[in-house]
């Protein structure tokens, strides 16, 4: 047929039927454009809103890799007029892409560092051999340890000492998988818990932090902590607790898996010099985001630490490269130089009124509900793409709807963090999921008992616990 | 040659992996058994490679070992498989990456020579086409208790043979029915056949169907033809003409006591893709074993 060979053919017919949604989106983008612009809002700005629809298909359908959903992005808001080349290039870049190519680097090096097996000793030392201390231990370690480096990196490091209990517990290879979950949900749910508590918690945080400069808010790293930290020390005995009732334990001690435990742990030898100064290190960089971020940014100090153990050679180059997805940071890039592009454009403001006209008076005689509903906007979002890029795309929506800027872009950082519901609705989950010791339909029975029990905390905490702490900004 | 059966888990690849063993050795074919793990998410990818070194240095073997490591032994208790000790082995179950999401597995203290593992993860039908194409396999065996819509992407994608392993039953006494017409792809399927039917010793019912009353030169040829070189090998055979549709005479002759072979359909591949094709739709309305011959 035309020439094609029959294989050359079956090539094309395989493709299609992979790529079908890339297709179907490209139809879709191209009826879009078809359309007359809406009534207030300008050419740039709806054709800014077609990419937000075209390229979250793409990221949901997965249909096509994410580095192409970036480059599409970039290329496509130059060709449709919605900013200069160079105007699209400088907001591609900026310090919040700094911190997440910087915080996936330093998460390597960290998990390199084989901290672990001191954590592990850290945690058991303190709890003890009962299990249900041994799951507060799990969720409050991860989850104050995430605040700081990011729940990727957490969830990396306690696997291993989650895996290993269990594995000394069962007898004989035997499934124990109330304890299994009990154990594995308390470190991704407790690092997903933790990481709202401070900016460089996660590349969500660090974008809102962005958006919060371009809207002429400032706000420094204590000031996050200050508003939201209370909110994760909240969750975290509510977390451990529904752990507890969900997945009753089979084991009320874990008195000789314990044991095996530090036996393995204590195989690891002494700290050693050089394991201090890789602490020593990131010590600083925990004290530059404190004191310096306002004024230097926090992607720089944390490349400034990447830069260190790579000098000192605590990490090779080829590790931080193999095990840092470019493709994910070009992405990140691509949705923050979209989402800058809505509020410039105006669309930002046009959606966002069109959401709080939708729900009309309800909003003003209830204004929590304004917070239910960016709040279920995101963690819909969030559960089904990255939550930073789902904080990049609606951030400037959710910002315009209403006065208090950063109550509204707070709401939806802390909202992105609600990755509870499915196995790879965040890293953590995905991570925990990969030891295949969880099952997907556990993700479902607990995820969203917690994810209604965060939310309904998140709207009230923020309508009477911000109030009081009133932040010039 | 080369056969590549792929196993899902422990509790359904077992049928798939005796007779798909049972059909490789009976080509003398070098095996590769290959596991396909769910695609992780591209965001957190580097994430989870992470966590999955530390899970190693740990000592953990990864989502997928433990089916491979299951498989092997698995053939190697029911002697399908001759594995050798070796004391120099691998201190443990090692996987080597070689690409992409694709890494070989080498077991603990074991080897056998014509049999490799494979873990990979992702979507399926691009796995394994990748590896077909890559490992330049003849023969792909999947389990019938996988999605029928996989077997039909299969077929049409992938550069080998499939033999689907559907319901087979170890109780029953089963016949080779092996469709014969004029079609290029009918010598292969027959020589197939053949190989089988003498591994299994079973009778082979060869099956003619014409659309109308009236049986060419050309069908009564092939059908003769096949005749003639199974009695060469002195398998025991019977020669059916049908008159009918095609598919449904063949799925009702098939029955659930047949292991059915036969030729890929020489149509183009976008008429097949729209219209269908013969052997797809005996795949997707039976539920014997078949053996798709490309």
């Amino acid at each position: 047929m035309l020439g094609f060979s029959n294989q050359s053919l079956t090539n094309f017919l395989f493709w299609a039927t992979r790529k079908k949604w890339f297709l179907i989106t490209l139809l879709l983008g191209y009826v879009l454009y078809l359309l007359p612009t809406p009534e207030g809002l300008s050419d740039a700005g709806y054709r800014s809103i077609i990419i937000i629809i075209t390229a979250l298909i793409m990221i949901i359908s997965e249909t096509i890799v994410l580095p192409a959903v970036a480059m599409y992005i970039l290329v496509m808001e130059v060709y449709f007029g919605i900013g200069t080349p160079n105007s699209i290039a400088r907001s591609f870049m900026n310090d919040a892409v700094f911190f997440i190519m910087g915080s996936l680097m330093l998460a390597v090096t960290i998990v390199k560092q084989g901290w672990d097996t001191r954590i592990a000793l850290g945690i058991i030392r303190l709890t003890g051999n009962r299990t249900r201390n041994i799951v507060f231990g799990f969720t409050a370690f991860s989850a104050i340890l995430a605040s700081f480096i990011g729940e990727h990196t957490v969830a990396a490091l306690m696997l291993p000492i989650g895996m290993t209990l269990i594995r000394n517990t069962s007898k004989n290879g035997e499934n124990i998988p109330n304890l299994s979950a009990i154990l594995l949900f308390a470190i991704a749910y407790g690092a997903l818990v933790g990481s709202i508590g401070t900016p460089s918690g996660g590349g969500r945080n660090v974008i809102m932090m962005t958006y919060f400069h371009n809207f002429d808010l400032s706000i420094s790293y204590l000031e996050w902590m200050l508003l939201v930290y209370p909110l994760v020390l909240i969750q975290i005995p509510i977390l451990a607790w529904l752990l507890t009732k969900n997945f009753l334990p089979e084991y009320v001690r874990l008195d000789s898996s314990v044991r095996k435990l530090m036996i393995q742990v204590a195989r690891a030898g002494d700290i050693t010099g050089r394991n201090s100064l890789a602490i020593i290190i990131f010590l600083m960089v925990f004290a530059g985001w404190i004191f310096l971020s306002e004024k230097i940014g926090l992607g720089t100090i944390a490349l400034t630490g990447v830069f260190f153990y790579l000098v000192g050679g605590f990490v090779s180059w080829e590790d931080l490269s193999r095990n840092t997805h470019w493709g994910v940071i070009l992405l990140f890039g691509a949705t923050i130089s979209l989402g800058s592009n809505i509020k410039d454009t105006g669309a930002a403001l046009w959606m966002a009124n069109h959401i709080v006209d939708s729900f009309g008076a309800i909003m003003h005689t209830m204004p929590f509900i304004g917070d239910l509903i960016i709040a279920v906007m995101t963690t819909s979002l969030a559960n089904v793409i990255s939550s930073s890029a789902t904080v990049a795309v609606l951030g400037p929506i959710t910002m315009n709807m209403g006065n208090d800027t950063l109550h509204l872009g707070l709401v939806t950082a802390v909202a992105s963090a609600f990755g509870y519901f499915t196995a790879v609705a965040a890293p953590a989950c995905t991570i925990i999921y990969s030891s295949g010791m969880v099952r997907a339909r556990d993700f479902l029975k607990i995820g969203w008992k917690m994810g209604l029990i965060s939310v309904v905390l998140l709207i009230i905490y923020a309508n009477t616990y911000w109030p009081l702490i009133n932040i010039q900004h | 040659m080369k056969f590549l059966i792929a196993v899902g888990s422990k509790d359904y690849s077992e049928p798939t992996l005796r007779v798909g063993m049972r059909v490789a050795n009976a080509f003398k074919a070098e095996v590769t058994i290959i596991y396909v793990g769910p695609k992780i998410n591209e965001f957190t990818a580097s994430q989870v490679r992470l966590a999955q070194e530390r899970m190693d240095q740990w000592d953990f073997d990864r989502p997928g070992v433990e089916v491979l490591n299951w498989a092997f032994n698995f053939l190697a208790e029911r002697k399908y498989i001759l594995p050798v000790t070796i004391e120099s082995g691998f201190r443990k179950n090692t996987l080597v990456p070689t690409g992409g999401t694709r890494a070989e597995l080498y077991l603990q203290g074991t080897v056998c020579k014509n049999v490799n593992l494979i873990l990979r993860n992702g979507d399926i039908i691009s796995e394994l086409r990748d590896e077909v194409s890559s490992g330049g396999f003849d023969v792909t065996i999947i389990g019938g208790s996988q999605k029928r819509r996989m077997a039909h992407n299969l077929v049409q994608y992938i550069n080998s043979s499939i033999f689907v392993v559907n319901e087979f039953d170890y109780g029953e006494k089963y016949h080779l029915l092996l469709p014969v017409d004029d079609s290029k792809s009918t010598p292969r399927a027959v020589r197939y056949g053949m190989q089988i039917a003498k591994a299994f010793d079973i009778q082979v019912d060869l099956l003619t169907v014409s659309k109308t009353d009236k049986f060419g030169a050309g069908y009564r040829g092939a059908s003769e033809r096949a005749a003639k070189l199974l009695k060469k090998v002195n398998i025991k055979h019977k020669i059916h003409l049908k008159t009918g549709d095609p598919s449904s005479e063949i799925v009702k002759m098939a029955g659930n006591n047949h292991i059915i072979v036969m030729g890929v359909s020489t149509k183009n591949p976008l008429v097949k893709f729209l219209t269908g094709s013969k052997p797809l739709k005996v795949m997707e309305e039976s539920s014997c074993p078949i053996l798709i011959v490309k």
